[in-house]
This record gives structure tokens, C-alpha cells and sequence, in this order.
């Protein structure tokens, strides 16, 4: 006796023998039945087939949670990662324009020093060569009064415009701990790729290791994100009201 | 007036940056560390007067960092400022809880740095 699930069986014998029959003997109506009968068994099993392999594919994405972290990073991750990267371009841009305006006034305070330098400098090497009147000498002597005054201001000032350019380089460390947190996204999103790609590969999808990871409430969490990071302080008055209320 | 400083971050940047606000107040003694596992043996070596440290750093962090300053016995009461982008609530309590003695969220100014260390220098000296 054949299984009824192979080509080969004794209805299927039947079936072709009736064929040949009717092809003998010319009956064209009759040949057309039993094809399109054979045509019908054949579609059965396929989508049988088909319904099987859709339920493996199913159970094996459900099995793996996959459908989940998927949603998850489409949802709240990539958005979050966009902010996050909008954020950077803002910290270096503003950066680079505390940079330039320090540099930019600092310029001219300079120029106007060296300036002052240049003239009082002429003016002393005459003093020294006695070339020089009573009335020109109180000039000079009023000059240097007034350059030494100025230039300690301007000196001050000079050093609060550098101050500034130093403190502006503080976006290297901030931009940075954001980036990495994105990279570490980009991790996630190249490992679950990964596994859907051996997932739609393979049905030994409950093999794989598992891709979330821990999340600690205190672990690093790098400089806060405005409008995407929750549970911060917004900045040093916050921190010293918390620290306050709690004795310090 | 002269401390002994430990400046503990990951990012030499950071720490050029706190090292060169220290110099304009008058602190000249500075050395560096680049996470908590460097810069505790450094501590332990003793003469130490003030740590600044980092809290998200790779290796040890700045709260691990904390946490094993305040367990070792010679170390236990050296002064602890934490100059840090974590701003979580929950992390700022667990930091004051660890004992931390000042806590300044990055970025800072060069005003803030000066009142948290002078505020923590009047307290000890209280």
C-alpha cells in the first residue's frame, strides 16, 4: 500500500490510466476532467504546504520577541537617536560661536595694544636720544600713564574672552557621551537585523542570544536631552535645591 | 592654600579644561586620572587633599570611584566634588547618599566651579 501523501499511489495509478484512456480513444472532455483534477490535489497540498510554513514563521518571531524590540526601535529609539544627534550640531554650533565671538572682540583689543606699544615705543626711543621738547616729554608722560591704565583693563578682559574659549571646549566631552550613546544604538539595531536576517533564514530561531540589555536606574546616562531624556534636573539650581533637601 | 588635586575624567579635554579653572583660582598642585581604576591607587598613595572626579566614565565609574574613597580608612573624609552630565534625580541622591561632598552638572561656569569649592572648604573648616 503507498502513502496517500506521495505522487505515487494507487488513486493517482487510477487517475492516470483513466487519462490515457480517454486520450485513446479521443475524448477530449474527459482528459480535461481528470487533468484539472489532478491540477486541484496539487494546489491543496501547496497551500497546505504554505499555511504550514507561515505558522513556523509566526511561532518562531513570536518565540523570539522580536516583533517587540522591532516596534520598540522604530518607535522611541530612532526618534530618540535623531534628537540626540540634533542636540550635538546644537552644543558644537554654539560652541564654535562662543569660540568666534571671544576671538572676534579679543582681535581688536590686541591690535589697539600693540597699536599703543608701537607709537609709545617711537616715542620713548626719542626720550632716550634727548630728542625730545619739555612739552613733548608731558605728552609722552601722560601717554604712558594712560597706556597702563588701559592696558590692565583690556588685559582683564582679554583673559575673560579666553576663559570663555576654554570653557566652550567642554562640547567635546558633552557630544561625545551622546554620541556613544547612538553608536551603542546603532549596535542594537545592527544585531537585531542580524537576527531577523537568521531568522528568516533558519526555523532555529530559539538558539539566538537574547539582544536586550540591562537597564540600571542609576547606570551612566550621559548629558541629558531636552525633550527626550526624563527624570533630570535642568541644570546646577535644580541639582543644589535637591541637595539642599537632603541636608546639604 | 596650595591643595594637593586629583582631576579624575575620561575626557583629557574635561580635564585641560577643570585643570586650567583650578589654575586661575590659585591651585597649581594638579594631577589627572582617566577613570575610578587609575585614580584610585594614585589616591591611596596618600597626600591628597581634594578629588574632583567624572561620573560616567569607562572602567570604574566616578560613584564606584566615591563609594571605594569613603570605604578605605585613609581616605574615608577626603573631600569629593562631582563634576558630572548625569542629571537623573535619582543618581544626584544616590551620589549625596554615597557621600559626596558637592555635585556640579556639566556644562558649568568657571563661578560655579569657584562657590561649590569654596562652600565645601567652609564647611570642612567650620
Amino acid at each position: 500500500m503507498l502513502d496517500e501523501n506521495q505522487l505515487i499511489n494507487e488513486d493517482n495509478i487510477a487517475r492516470a490510466k483513466d487519462l490515457l484512456a480517454c486520450m485513446e480513444r479521443g475524448d477530449e472532455q474527459g482528459a480535461r476532467e481528470v487533468l484539472e483534477e489532478l491540477a486541484r490535489i496539487r494546489e491543496t497540498e501547496l497551500y497546505q504546504e504554505m499555511g504550514k510554513l507561515t505558522r513556523e514563521l509566526h511561532d518562531s518571531i513570536s518565540a523570539f520577541g522580536m516583533d517587540n524590540e522591532i516596534i520598540n526601535l522604530a518607535k522611541d529609539d530612532i526618534p530618540d537617536a535623531r534628537s540626540r544627534l540634533r542636540y550635538v550640531i546644537e552644543l558644537t554650533d554654539d560652541a564654535a560661536n562662543k569660540t568666534l565671538t571671544s576671538v572676534e572682540k579679543s582681535i581688536p583689543l590686541c591690535d589697539g595694544m600693540s597699536k599703543n606699544s608701537r607709537t609709545l615705543n617711537e616715542s620713548w626711543k626719542r626720550f632716550i636720544k634727548r630728542d625730545m621738547d619739555v612739552n613733548e616729554f608731558r605728552e609722552l608722560s601722560a601717554s604712558i600713564d594712560k597706556f597702563l591704565e588701559d592696558n590692565t583693563e583690556e588685559v582683564t578682559v582679554l583673559r575673560t574672552h579666553l576663559s570663555n574659549i576654554l570653557l566652550a571646549q567642554d562640547f567635546q566631552d558633552l557630544t561625545s557621551q551622546i554620541i556613544k550613546r547612538v553608536i551603542d544604538l546603532v549596535e542594537d539595531v545592527e544585531s537585531n537585523l542580524v537576527n531577523l536576517i537568521k531568522l528568516t533564514g533558519s526555523s532555529a530561531a530559539k538558539d539566538l542570544p537574547d539582544v536586550k540589555k540591562p537597564v540600571h536606574d542609576t547606570s551612566p546616562q550621559g548629558p541629558a536631552v531636552p525633550g527626550v531624556d526624563q527624570g533630570v534636573v535642568s541644570g546646577q539650581d535644580e541639582v543644589d535645591e535637591l541637595l539642599s533637601s537632603l541636608g546639604f | 592654600m596650595n591643595m594637593k588635586i586629583l582631576v579624575v575624567d575620561d575626557f583629557s579635554t574635561m580635564r585641560r579644561i577643570i585643570k586650567n579653572l583650578l589654575n586661575d583660582l590659585g591651585f597649581t598642585n594638579i594631577s589627572e586620572a582617566d577613570d575610578g581604576n587609575t585614580a584610585l591607587p594614585i589616591l591611596k598613595k596618600g597626600g591628597f587633599d581634594f578629588l574632583i572626579t567624572d561620573w560616567n566614565m569607562p572602567g570604574m565609574t566616578g560613584i564606584e570611584l566615591l563609594k571605594n574613597v569613603r570605604a578605605d580608612d585613609k581616605l574615608n573624609s577626603l573631600p569629593v566634588l562631582m563634576v558630572t552630565a548625569e542629571q537623573k534625580r535619582e543618581q544626584i541622591v544616590e551620589a549625596a547618599e554615597a557621600g559626596v561632598n558637592g555635585y556640579i552638572v556639566k556644562p558649568f561656569t568657571a563661578g560655579t566651579l569657584k562657590e561649590k569649592i569654596d562652600k565645601i572648604f567652609e564647611r570642612i573648616n567650620a
